[in-house]
């Protein structure tokens, strides 16, 4: 196997060396016995009936049966509104950071914290927003207490849409901090200057060059956000139970429930989500690359 | 007037670089706003676990959560599973992006779509279709032919199984860790240089790529520890008895002990990440949600 | 190279499984069992010691102190305990039934305990066994064929954390109060759940019904749910330990026993309704599909003889043989003083069950429309 020197690797003679694919063989072997056939085999399940014949009826329920169709709905909209929320709020953040000139301790502060809180979600996530924002938590007694505000009976609810959306902010922005903050970086200072002494005032800068060239990263990153929203599980379920039906509880309770149980249709929803994610990371990924062309 | 000019010219340049130094009101605006976010929630978390004691603060909780018999059994489990998982991760990724970059860069992309799929199937979907391929008997394909019984119904089938489905959970992180390293090590020419000296490919792996990407390494690594212990949905559907399932059903019976786990789980992802950041100087990574 | 990596790690996954659930079953030195018969019995015994491990299903550590008697068994016999879902409901328990038909696996359960009306609704699910202590158990309370028997009661009760909410409820009907906004839960989804079914079946005795009309129940919660009184969570003891929810509908054993765990922080009240005891009885059974039939049956053995009773009592539940203990005088008297008071309980009969339960499982999403789901 040990050869003395490196082949030059676009190898016209031999555009398919097997042997050399041999070494990549475990990751994709891993890769088809773990993630590719289990999804495939899901997505397949999804057009078959209780008997196992061919059908859309399954695929057909995503679009007709209203309780499925709301649950999409709804989450759509959350990760909609953590997206945008969690994206302007971390622009800003990583703006603060960078162009904005805090101190650079600060900044590594910053990133450290944005490391932790993204990976901070699920059970404990939802358990510290509770003591945080729940009935009894610390916040609500504040508000209650110092300032005469009682947000439940204002109608705020924890285990509702807004609760949720709070909730998942919290990893949310922190991912937009970490791919924005080194984006900004990227931005030149020179054409800012440039753009000064050619008299362009600072609203100027910005709406005409500064935005325009981050904007692909901005909507990518947000992409990603919307993505990793939609998928989530955990914490939803950790924090409301099922109370709010977005798509991934529908789905458990479909698949491995109690009252409702029709796994097929669980594997439709899933089929549905598959394609949502797909389109939402496709978008990450192809706004990502144009990005790279004017923040190398 | 005009012998003025200089001066104010003098004091605007002052102003504006004690800005550039100090950053404007906007920026610590969003800045201790951020601040505030991310606290929070923390602080009211700490408060509630140290107030088991009607009007003191102890650590009651704390002693009493990790006394909990329950607690030591699945964070063992959770973390043995996490350091097979990180094992079973390294052994997959660093020879395959050390292949690619050496033999191999047409499979690139193909790797990175794979480790983008990771991504695009959500974990609940994943942890489903792992149960529906691997709980029924193992069969030669289009035969009958039975050749073992249900991975899931062994305990040993069961971990097996799950090990792969976090590793899966954490290829992309993974990889781009790895992949982030092997690209600041010039590969090709560690690689030439050991080998017209003679050196093996054990060697070379082990004894010059591997401790050139320890940072890399330990980044990875310490991220896939914090996605397997946190992990819930995968850990759920399978019945194993994991950390962080265990954490849930704790909130379903008990305040305070939860509380107080929550945040030791806080300190330990701070921990974690704190050592990613002095080890790769500051490239920091996100795991998103799970 | 890659594959020879490979092929010396993939043996070392599986074995490194094999010593994680090794850890996991390891041998507990085994007492010698406290045979209540003669050879049968040691021959039970020898065979589920044979199958090593047992699956149970939704049984909470602090329900009817099932944690204590879970210990003792696994400490008696040295079997290994699989617990599934705890915070399951009778419903849940029938599904992982006929969902793990053909799966031998750690998700089949062996054993379940289902609410009075789950069991002979579903005897096609289990397999009758007749315990040694068959006779002491109250023909009313098991199925005469051997396929579910009666194994704990308790009365409906309001747990109340006076922390939050110091004015403590007296009966169904103060529970309409407007200071109770947004604070009053069930403990289960009514459309599967024993325990929640039979809250709303209690409430009808309070609200002009009978045992023979649940309907009243129902128009109860109706009302309670558009006074914004009834939040749609399914409380548990954290949740009440929280203030999430101050007002949890459950039987005075679960009240009890997270007044035990709490040690006075919160405090909480426990209120039996003054319109009257409600009572409700749980039902165990084996499944037709057990993966291990055996311990399946060394289980119920030991949950029927005193031993096993005698926990129950200690998580505040009345044992269904707790008249035979008494006779016999094996009732340790703190332990009976501790117990909930339930003379006069309503126990409704097999067929007011049904209906009642049919009623209230298929109208709850008309009728009152609230989605009750769980919670952290």
């Amino acid at each position: 196997m040990a050869q003395t020197a490196l082949p030059a690797s676009r190898n016209s003679a031999n555009p398919l060396n097997l042997k050399k694919w041999l070494g990549v063989s475990p990751f994709f072997l891993f890769a088809i016995l773990f993630l590719i056939w289990p999804s495939a085999r899901l997505m397949i399940d999804a057009f078959l009936d209780t008997q196992g014949r061919f059908t859309f009826a399954n695929l057909a329920q995503l679009f007709q049966n209203p309780t499925i169709v709301s649950s999409y709905l709804l989450s759509i909209q959350i990760s909609a509104v953590t997206a945008l929320g969690g994206g302007i709020f971390g622009f800003f953040l990583a703006y603060s950071v960078t162009i904005g000139g805090l101190p650079k301790a600060l900044r590594s502060m910053l990133v450290t914290f944005s490391a932790v809180a993204s990976n901070f979600a699920g059970v404990p996530l939802a358990f510290a927003f509770v003591a945080t924002l729940g009935r009894t938590g610390l916040i609500t007694a504040i508000l209650k207490n110092v300032f005469g505000v009682n947000i439940y009976t204002a109608g705020f609810n924890l285990y509702s849409f807004a609760g949720l959306s709070l909730t998942y902010m919290y990893f949310q922005f922190p991912l937009m901090v970490l791919i924005m903050a080194p984006a900004l970086d990227a931005l030149k200072r020179e054409w800012r200057e440039a753009a000064e002494n050619l008299g362009a005032t600072v609203f100027q800068y910005w709406w005409h060059i500064a935005l325009p060239i981050l904007m692909p990263s901005i909507l990518g990153t947000m992409f990603l956000l919307f993505a990793n929203s939609f998928g989530a599980y955990a914490t939803a379920y950790a924090l409301t139970g099922g109370s709010l039906p977005i798509i991934t509880i529908q789905l458990r309770a479909q698949i491995s429930g109690d009252v409702l149980h029709n796994p097929s249709l669980g594997y439709a929803m899933a089929v549905g989500m598959i394609i949502i994610m797909a389109v939402s990371t496709i978008g990450y990924i192809w706004l990502q690359s144009r990005s790279e062309r004017w923040l190398k | 007037m005009n012998e003025n000019l200089p001066y104010f010219a003098a004091l605007k340049a002052f102003a504006s670089r004690a800005r550039d130094r100090v950053g404007d009101l906007w920026s610590w605006f969003w800045y201790l706003l951020g601040v505030l976010y991310f606290v929070l929630p923390l602080y009211a978390t700490l408060d509630f676990s140290l107030h088991m004691q009607r009007d003191t603060i102890s650590l009651l909780a704390y002693q009493k959560a990790f006394a909990d018999p329950g607690f030591l059994k699945t964070f063992v489990y959770s973390n043995i599973l996490a350091v097979i998982t990180i094992l079973v991760g390294l052994l997959l990724v660093v020879p395959t992006s050390y292949w690619i970059r050496l033999r191999l860069p047409e499979a690139r992309r193909v790797v990175e779509y794979i480790t983008t799929l990771a991504i695009v199937i959500p974990a609940i979907v994943m942890g489903f279709g792992l149960v529906a391929v691997y709980g029924a008997p193992i069969k030669i394909p289009f035969t009958s032919v039975q050749l073992t019984d249900s991975l899931l119904n062994s305990p040993v089938g069961t971990n097996f199984i799950i090990i792969m489905g976090y590793t899966v959970l954490a290829l992309p992180l993974m990889y781009r860790s790895i992949d982030t390293g092997m690209r600041t090590i010039d590969v090709r020419t560690l690689t030439e240089a050991a080998q017209s000296l003679g050196a093996s490919w054990t060697t070379i792996i082990v004894r010059i790529i591997l401790p050139n990407l320890r940072a890399s390494i330990l980044s990875g690594a310490l991220l896939t520890f914090a996605i397997v212990v946190g992990e819930v949905t995968i850990s759920s559907i399978m019945n194993v008895p994991a950390f962080s399932p265990y954490l849930w059903l704790l909130g379903q019976h008990k305040a305070y002990e939860p509380a107080a786990l929550s945040f030791a789980s806080f300190l330990l992802i701070w921990a974690s990440m704190g050592i990613i950041q002095i080890v790769t100087g500051g490239r920091a990574q996100a795991a998103g949600a799970h | 190279m890659t594959k020879k990596i490979l092929f010396y790690v993939f043996p070392l996954v599986l074995i490194v499984s094999m010593i994680l659930s090794a850890c996991g079953s390891a041998a507990t030195p085994t007492a010698a069992p406290a045979a209540s018969g003669g050879t049968g019995m040691d021959a039970l015994v020898a065979a589920a010691k044979a199958e090593g491990t047992l699956n149970v299903i939704a049984l909470p550590h602090d329900w009817c102190n099932y944690g204590g008697a879970l210990d003792e068994f696994k400490t008696k016999y040295g079997l290994t305990i699989n617990e599934i879902t705890p915070d399951a409901g009778s419903g849940d328990e029938i599904t992982a039934i006929t969902a793990n038909k053909d799966n031998k696996g750690p998700q089949a359960p062996d054993v379940v305990d289902v609410g009075y009306s789950f069991g002979e609704a579903n005897k096609a699910l289990f397999a009758p066994y007749k315990v040694s202590t068959w006779d002491t158990i109250p023909a009313s309370a098991k199925s005469a064929d051997g396929y579910w028997y009666g194994d704990y009661y308790g009365v409906m009760a309001f747990m109340v954390n006076t922390d939050v909410q110091p004015k403590v409820p007296q009966d169904w009907s103060d529970l309409l109060d407007p200071a109770y906004k947004g604070q009053v839960a069930l403990s289960g989804d009514p459309r599967t759940s024993n325990q929640a079914i039979l809250a709303v079946y209690a409430s009808a005795l309070a609200n002009g019904g009978s045992l023979d009309n649940a309907q009243a129940g129902l128009d109860y919660f109706s009302k309670l749910n558009k006074a914004g009184n009834l939040v749609p969570l399914i409380s548990n003891n954290g949740l009440v330990a929280k203030g999430e929810t101050p007002v949890r509908i459950t039987w005075d054993y679960n009240a009890l026993a997270g007044v035990d765990s709490f040690n006075g922080n919160p405090k909480v009240s426990v209120v039996i309704p003054k319109s009257g005891r409600f009572g409700g009885v749980y039902v165990q059974a084996i499944s037709a599909y057990a993966p291990h039939p055996n311990a399946a049956k060394l289980w119920m053995e030991y949950l029927y003889s005193d031993a096993g009773q005698l926990q129950w009592m200690k998580g505040y539940c009345h044992p269904i043989r707790e008249a035979d203990l008494r006779a016999r005088n094996v009732v340790p008297a703190d332990l009976a003083a501790k117990l909930p008071d339930v003379s006069g309980a309503v126990f409704p009969t097999d067929a007011q069950m049904k209906s009642a339960s049919d009623l209230i499982t298929k109208n709850w999403d008309s009728a009152v429309g609230s989605d009750i789901k769980a919670a952290p």
